[in-house]
């Protein structure tokens, strides 16, 4: 926070801050959470400069990422653990998260082709409509998941 | 999430306030499908939803195939933005019967 000449608080708009954006929650994989986990990363988008849009996109696709670990990796039990980081540079937004449960099933994080009545698969689609890049390893017992948003316009290394 | 359901012209309206998430969406699902038993229209106000998830959304193409059985007929009105929004990237948004008011949904 800077303050001007009088004392008052100068608020900076986010394209003026400066340095990445760094931030790390660990959970338990219980879907209360959820929106709890929302909120904050609605205000974190918002921070580092999304439009509404893009700040209900990147909030979605950490939602649907965080409910399939709960799902899937976790089956339901809201005994497990989840590391969610999220790490900024000047021109992408990085979401990391870090599990401990059953591996994930590849295919289904390739998403499979929507069907109109399909009852699952649209999460998995969701996120890979709104983020830019996802990525999954499997590294002994520990799932990771990375999903990277460029911002509009941002050059995308290659 | 909460539900408030009422009667009227002959068919079951539920009007839903809050986050349909992984954690509300069974409750969802289960209001749904009980009201759609006992009515031929079940009008679904979407007004008040905040947040709509896939798995909220399950539960709809759910309780929409259910009514498409026992051919009755699902509406949804009250679509605002967050909610449009995820309908549209899901593409079912030409699936679902939709209206802009509750009066449309039940005059149609």
């Amino acid at each position: 926070m800077s303050y001007d000449k009088d004392g008052a608080a100068e608020i900076l708009p986010p394209q003026a801050m400066s340095g990445p954006l760094k931030f790390q929650i660990t959970m338990a994989s219980d879907p209360r959470l959820l929106a709890v986990v929302r909120s904050t990363i609605s205000e974190l988008a918002a921070v580092w400069g999304l439009g509404d849009e893009g700040c209900r996109g990147v909030t979605r696709a950490v939602d649907e990422a965080l409910s399939n670990i709960i799902r899937h990796a976790y089956k339901n039990r809201s005994d497990g653990e989840i590391e969610l980081s999220c790490r900024t540079d000047a021109d992408c937004l990085e979401f990391t998260f870090v599990d401990r449960g059953d591996p994930a099933d590849r295919a289904r994080i390739c998403a499979q082709p929507l069907d109109d009545t399909s009852l699952c698969g649209r999460g998995t689609h969701l996120i890979r409509q709104i983020m830019d890049q996802v990525y999954y390893e499997r590294v002994g017992e520990v799932n990771r998941l990375r999903l990277k948003k460029y911002l509009p316009g941002a050059k995308r290394k290659a | 999430m909460k539900t408030a359901i009422r009667e009227r012209s002959g068919s079951t309206i539920v009007d839903v306030t809050g986050n349909i998430d992984m954690g509300t969406s069974p409750s969802f699902r289960k209001t749904l499908l009980e009201s759609l038993k006992n009515t031929p229209r079940l009008v679904v106000n979407l007004r008040e939803v905040l947040y709509v998830d896939s798995s909220g959304i399950a539960s709809l193409v759910e309780v929409l195939k259910e009514a498409r059985k026992a051919e009755k007929r699902l509406v949804l009105i009250g679509l605002n933005a967050p909610v449009h929004e995820v309908l549209q990237l899901t593409r079912l948004t030409r699936i679902f019967e939709i209206r802009e008011t509750e009066e449309a949904a039940l005059e149609s």
